[in-house]
């Protein structure tokens, strides 16, 4: 099932599917490696959910959580694939 | 005869270590023309050659979406310095060989600083080296920046570039056979414009006029090809 970034729990992992938002944040996102097809896996979020640590690509990635909204993903071991 | 070295790379991959390492601290701080993001200008001899060396903001990318973008962009294509350096931080390359194709696309005289190479050697990363310098033909010089490892290499490196010829070693990156066909129709509409095509590389502009780049499009607004690159991209994008 396809899941916004920020619904993923510390530990779940997801590939990237698409990547929405305004112009500049979402090239912004594009740029830091988060295309389509990328593995991503939710590290640990913040007390107040906010911001969150993300591991892809081998290197680590603090978003926030309104960022997060743009970025969706497939979660893995789910159909579709 | 002095050169112009200009230094880019990611945020956060040694850059201005790297800087200090070259000039040895000794940096002239200012700011760039108009905009507060600060400029830093150091000077290295080599082999008694003598090097300007310029530290551009650290980014992702090279679009007209922020003021360091502009800047590091600007530099680079107004300027033309005879060498670009890229440090690449060599324990996260995926990400950090976009900038590279970026700066590749902008036809600059580069040269790859592999920095980090200890962290990707702890992370037990096997980097092929030469295989990557073959496929970019473009030198790569893996170093340490904290331990000074590699600088020596590096101004090697970029004197040799200065001899070198760029446009023999320039490598199209394909964008697969449907885009590459669209880059290549609007580089055609692009040539009307001779001094245009002069000053920037072709390629690179047909491929911003296609990305929707907003400083790009303004510069074909007043451009002699404006009418054929507008066709063009009408029915591109349909």
């Amino acid at each position: 099932m396809e899941k916004k970034l920020n619904e993923l729990k510390p530990g779940e992992r997801g590939v990237i599917t698409r990547v929405e938002g305004a112009g500049s944040l979402r090239r912004r996102l594009l740029d830091m490696g988060l295309v389509k097809g990328t593995e991503i896996i939710v590290v640990r979020k913040a007390p107040l959910g906010d911001p969150v640590e993300f591991l892809l690509k081998g290197y680590n990635l603090s978003l926030r959580k309104a960022e997060c909204d743009n970025v969706y993903v497939l979660v893995k071991g789910d159909a579709l694939e | 005869m002095t050169i112009r070295v200009a230094v880019i790379g990611n945020p956060n991959v040694g850059k201005t270590l790297i800087f200090n390492n070259l000039t040895g601290g000794r940096a002239h701080v200012g700011n760039w023309p108009g905009k507060t993001v600060e400029k830093k200008e150091g000077k290295c001899r080599h082999k008694g050659v003598e090097m300007q060396i310029i530290d551009l903001p650290g980014t992702y990318s090279l679009t007209a979406n922020s003021i360091d973008e502009l800047i590091a962009r600007h530099y680079i294509v107004n300027e033309k310095p005879d060498v670009v350096i890229d440090i690449v931080d060599a324990s996260n390359l995926e990400r950090n060989l976009y900038l590279t194709t970026q700066i590749m696309e902008l036809e600059a005289n580069m040269v790859i600083a592999l920095n980090k190479c200890d962290i990707a050697d702890q992370l037990n990363y096997e980097i092929d080296v030469e295989g990557l310098s073959e496929l970019l033909r473009v030198p790569v010089i893996p170093t340490v920046a904290t331990t000074r490892e590699g600088m020596a290499e590096l101004k090697d490196a970029v004197l040799g570039a200065v001899k070198g010829k760029p446009t023999e070693r320039l490598v199209k990156i394909s964008y697969g056979k449907q885009l590459d066909g669209l880059i290549l129709r609007i580089e055609k509409a692009l040539q009307k414009d001779e001094e245009m095509c002069m000053k920037y590389p072709t390629r690179w502009l047909a491929i911003k006029l296609l990305e929707g780049d907003k400083e790009v499009l303004r510069m074909i607004d007043k451009s002699s090809s404006k009418d054929e690159v507008t066709d063009q991209l009408l029915e591109t994008v349909g």
